[in-house]
């Protein structure tokens, strides 16, 4: 009957074993009981007197949080004040019977009243718990003149976050919520039950400079924990204004501009100073909602829906670049000496390398083409002979320097990297070999290559300018001079020679990006276009054929004045189909909403109403 | 050896209740005593808001444990495996399905119920490894691939449970499932090896922390660096005990646990109270209280005639020891706050489910562990 398993060498092992657990338990057991001896009966002539000494209680006060205004002074985000009551159970005697007198001044619902004398019940006697908020002046009034008949409760200021700007601004400010997680390292103040911190845009990303520093009051109490007099204090410090770099009401015409199509963001970055000039991503929500008590239900319909509306597309949007990435190969392979402005790579359509072929946009091919020609008519071919010959290295190096691949700390915690892949990148990632047909994509943006337009934007304002600008969401009141920017390391020829080609994209016949022409009389614009392949089918297809969600991604960059640049913009659309076609006029017409709002000497006249001079081209 | 029929399956209910360890069932119905009049001391003297509950919510789970202990030890073998995995896929789900309660994704809402995944997880892993050595032949515990196999057990959990992040769940999970290896008989050597490893590593992970973990430890350290914040529980607590002396300031007459002075003090701080209240004098007697409970679990288990039994006992008993000696080293400052309850005394409902159900196990592998399992009526997973 017995099991051989478990025969009586095998139970004597673990009793063996139980002794030595059991026996380590007991050691511990006895290190904390003489840690409880230490403290409790040798150190009891200590703590005793720090015990009667400890009357003083301290009680956190919250700061102001300070307001978000746009660069026009506008008030986007600022704070209520509001009036609550709160109710002290162990104050009170009867907080039933104080309640309902409460009740015949403040309305508040049998069902609420009964929700707070239940979790009164719950909770220790001495916790304030709060029976109403939003109370009027008059109803304070009203209840400090019967203070006397009702023990227990107090009124309280307390403040109580507004958005004022609206979808257009809404992920840019973004909005505040409840202290979900308390960390041991967290200011104290948060502790508080009423603070709010930043959850995204600004309001997180400027969550240091707004939120302020708490106060503490410190109180003596009597044995029974009642407050006997205020001692000494600290105010709470409010937290400071932030001014932004945007404009509401401009946010307002670009967001409309965008709202044309389903999905996709732009940026405008002012190069002088590396301010954002506008930002924009569609759908967009409006803050005010989110954070004036949004049902659990709406909430989550936001969160869920198809589209995104909370994610801004403009920082946290990660696409494959395409062709806009072009001048960063045609940079790196100027820098490393491979070609000048005269020699020529011919296209026929295609490219081959190790057996596997590479088409060019355009079937036919481009023939004999300079850089110049090559980036003004977006041929393919060349670029991904002049990737082969510069190699990823060089390649994502350069992608670097211009701002590619890195995070800016603009203002906006949303923000994400990008991807700019080399073979270290892959080996860590994928554990595999880089293979060299994935330099040829890179070369043109595509394959793993990932920007968010707000790089793309940075990208085009340090080719402008040949500067290393950096974006900022917050109004520079100093606005120095561009040399507070170091310089990047690309000889000005070089520069020069990308910048030509650019203007050549939107001004010459034959360029991809002729509908991001201003207007005659109106400032010279630069650009470069890109279409980034969705699905494999897109290249086989015509655009309009394809299901919405194949499309290609249609992307514009662009700078203005090209003589002496002033703003660089990019923009995505997703599945907008061609970037000449469709991204290159919103860009022409978000930037002419910029250039009439800023300085007038930089533009010519008023922006309505232009029409480009039309080519929808298709290019890869 | 003819136990025959008093195997403890063809006994009735009445029978196996006779059978249930009375003296462990007594001790803890005085520790959970001890717990409601300390509930009742922190609430200013009255069973509200929290001894009552506290009181019912034991008598619940003692009806669960007695209830458990009569149910063949045979169901809880079959289920183990499948109530792991079960938990497992629960943990899994928690980042998509979770319920976001305290800042923390701890919880999956069933629809009715909300569960805590790693509290079941605590319960299954020690199931689990205790199904495992029952099937596995005790003269191969020590194989390589037989040791690799509990460790993936305990790790995924373990992995699962960091990413939550909940450091206090990975730590129990570490223990508990390292220390039922040990007792089921797996070599010295992995222990010294892994404690060797540990030791090596140390150096390296210290000189990677982040800065704020950095902060933590220095605050842990010297606590006055931080009075309002982290430092206040610890400094507050030790005012607390410090000020009881050898027998307290009597029940109902601690002035630092009433004033609202220790935070937390009806769950994770509740020893402070009562190290004012009745000194050290009773703290003393809590902590021989819970010695006595782990010196009947001992005895349970080596009582037991097959290995599931022994090592559920064992699991029940580990886990006491862990939430004891982590709970009253947190209140004397001896480890960071990590909010971990003293097990039957703090408030709260979860932690005391889990302690109970897992006493309860114990006392069915006790009630039917006199009959040995042979590993031969038992498949590797069925």
């Amino acid at each position: 009957m017995l099991d051989r398993n478990d025969d009586d060498e095998i139970r004597r092992r673990f009793n063996r074993r139980a002794l030595l657990v059991g026996g380590t338990q007991a050691a511990a057991l006895s290190l904390v009981g003489w840690r409880l001896f230490d403290l409790q009966v040798l150190g009891h002539g200590r703590y005793g007197p720090l015990a009667e000494e400890n009357r003083i209680s301290v009680q956190l006060l919250a700061p102001k949080r300070g307001r978000i205004l746009d660069r026009a002074g506008r008030v986007l985000a600022d704070n209520d004040e509001m009036f609550r009551v709160v109710l002290v159970p162990a104050l009170a005697g009867d907080p039933a019977a104080v309640l309902s007198s409460v009740q015949r001044i403040v309305s508040i619902s049998t069902e609420d009243a009964d929700k707070h004398l239940r979790r009164m019940k719950r909770q220790s006697p001495n916790l304030p718990t709060v029976i109403a908020e939003g109370v009027s002046f008059e109803q304070v009034a009203q209840l400090n003149l019967l203070a006397p008949q009702l023990p227990g409760i107090r009124t309280e200021i307390y403040w109580r976050r507004r958005y004022y700007g609206g979808a257009p601004v809404g992920h840019i400010v973004g909005y505040v919520g409840n202290v979900e997680r308390f960390g041991v390292d967290d200011d104290a103040v948060l502790r508080l039950p009423e603070m709010r911190i930043g959850k995204s845009g600004a309001e997180a990303g400027f969550e240091g400079i707004v939120r302020g520093v708490g106060g503490a009051q410190r109180l003596e109490v009597d044995a029974r924990g009642r407050i006997i007099r205020n001692l000494d204090g600290t105010e709470p410090a409010p937290g400071r204004d932030v001014t932004l770099s945007i404009d509401q009401a401009l946010q307002q015409i670009v967001l409309a501009r965008l709202q044309r199509e389903r999905r996709a963001a732009c940026v405008v970055l002012d190069v002088t100073t590396g301010e954002i000039a506008a930002m924009a991503s569609t759908p967009a929500f409006d803050a005010a909602e989110v954070a004036e008590g949004i049902t659990e239900q709406s909430w989550q319909r936001l969160i869920a829906a198809e589209d995104h509306p909370l994610l801004n597309r403009a920082v946290a949007g990660q696409y494959p670049p395409g062709s806009t990435v072009k001048m960063v190969t045609a940079l790196a392979a100027l820098k490393a000496g491979l070609i000048d402005a005269k020699d020529r790579i011919s296209c026929d359509g295609a490219f081959t390398l190790a057996d596997q072929s590479y088409r060019c946009w355009k079937r036919g091919g481009h023939g004999r083409m300079t850089l110049h020609e090559a980036i003004r008519s977006s041929c393919d071919v060349y670029f991904f002979e002049l990737a082969r010959r510069v190699g990823i290295r060089a390649i994502a190096a350069t992608a670097h320097d211009l701002g590619l691949g890195e995070l800016h700390d603009c203002g906006l915690p949303d923000e994400k990297a990008g991807l700019v892949p080399d073979p270290d990148w892959k080996r860590g990632r994928w554990n595999a070999s880089w293979l060299a047909g994935e330099t040829i994509l890179a070369g043109i943006g595509q394959g793993y290559m990932l920007a968010t337009p707000l790089q793309l934007a940075v990208m085009t304002a340090r080719i402008a300018t040949g500067r290393r600008i950096k974006p900022t969401l917050e109004r520079r009141v100093h606005a120095g001079p561009r040399a507070e920017f170091s310089s990047i390391d690309y000889a000005d020829t070089h520069l020069e020679l990308v910048r030509a080609a650019m203007l050549a994209v939107v001004n010459d016949t034959g360029g991809t990006g002729a509908n991001a022409y201003l207007g005659p009389g109106r400032p010279s614009i630069a650009g470069k276009t890109g279409t980034s392949q969705v699905s494999r089918a897109s290249s086989e297809t015509a655009q309009s054929a394809l299901p919405w969600g194949q499309r290609d991604h249609a992307l514009f960059v662009a700078y203005t004045p090209a003589e002496n640049p002033r703003f660089a913009a990019a923009a995505i659309v997703e599945h907008g189909g061609s970037g000449g076609a469709t991204a290159a006029p919103l860009v022409r017409d978000v930037l002419l909403a910029v250039l009439d709002r800023a300085d007038p000497s930089v533009t010519g006249s008023a922006a309505d109403g232009v029409v480009g001079r039309g080519n929808p081209g298709r290019e890869g | 050896m003819s136990y025959g029929s008093a195997s403890g399956d063809d006994v009735g209910v009445l029978g196996k209740l006779w059978r249930v360890h009375w003296p462990a069932i007594i001790v803890v119905c005085l520790i959970a005593t001890i717990g409601t009049a300390a509930q009742y001391s922190v609430a200013d003297g009255s069973f509200q808001p929290w001894a009552e509950r506290h009181a019912l919510r034991f008598l619940v789970a003692l009806a669960l444990v007695l209830a458990i202990a009569i149910v063949n030890i045979d169901v809880w073998l079959k289920l183990a495996y499948p109530v792991y995995g079960v938990a497992l896929l629960m943990l899994a789900l928690v980042p998509l399905a979770g319920v976001e309660a305290l800042g923390a994704r701890r919880w999956i809402d069933l629809g009715a119920l909300t569960v805590q995944p790693s509290e079941v997880m605590k319960l299954a892993l020690v199931a689990a490894l205790a199904r495992y050595y029952q099937w596995l032949p005790p003269q191969l515990v020590s194989r390589p691939l037989n040791v690799l196999i509990p460790i993936a057990l305990i790790a995924v959990p373990v992995a699962l449970t960091l990413r939550q992040p909940d450091l206090g769940s990975a730590v129990l999970f570490t223990v508990l499932g390292l220390s039922l290896m040990f007792l089921a008989g797996v070599s010295f050597l992995y222990f010294a090896a892994a404690a060797a490893a540990v030791v090596g590593a140390l150096p390296f992970i210290l000189a990677n922390l982040h800065d704020y973990q950095r902060r933590r430890i220095e605050i842990f350290l010297d606590p006055n660096q931080d009075p309002l914040g982290a430092g206040y529980h610890i400094t507050q607590s030790k005012i607390a005990l410090g000020s009881g002396g050898v027998s307290g300031k009597g029940f109902l007459q601690g002035t630092q646990s009433q004033l609202d002075f220790v935070p937390e003090k009806h769950t994770d701080f509740i020893a402070s109270i009562i190290g004012e209240e009745w000194g050290f004098a009773g703290l003393l007697v809590l902590l021989a209280l819970y010695g006595l409970l782990l010196f009947m679990l001992v005895l349970m288990a080596w009582r037991s005639r097959n290995r599931f039994s022994r090592l559920l006992i064992a699991g029940s008993a580990m886990t006491f020891f862990v939430y004891v000696f982590i709970n009253i080293s947190m209140v004397t400052g001896l480890v960071p706050v990590v909010g971990v309850p003293l097990p039957l005394v703090s408030y709260g409902g979860t932690s005391m489910t889990t302690l109970m159900i897992g006493l309860g196990l114990a006392m069915s592998a006790y009630v039917h562990g006199q009959r040995p399992i042979r590993g031969s009526e038992l498949g590797p997973f069925l």
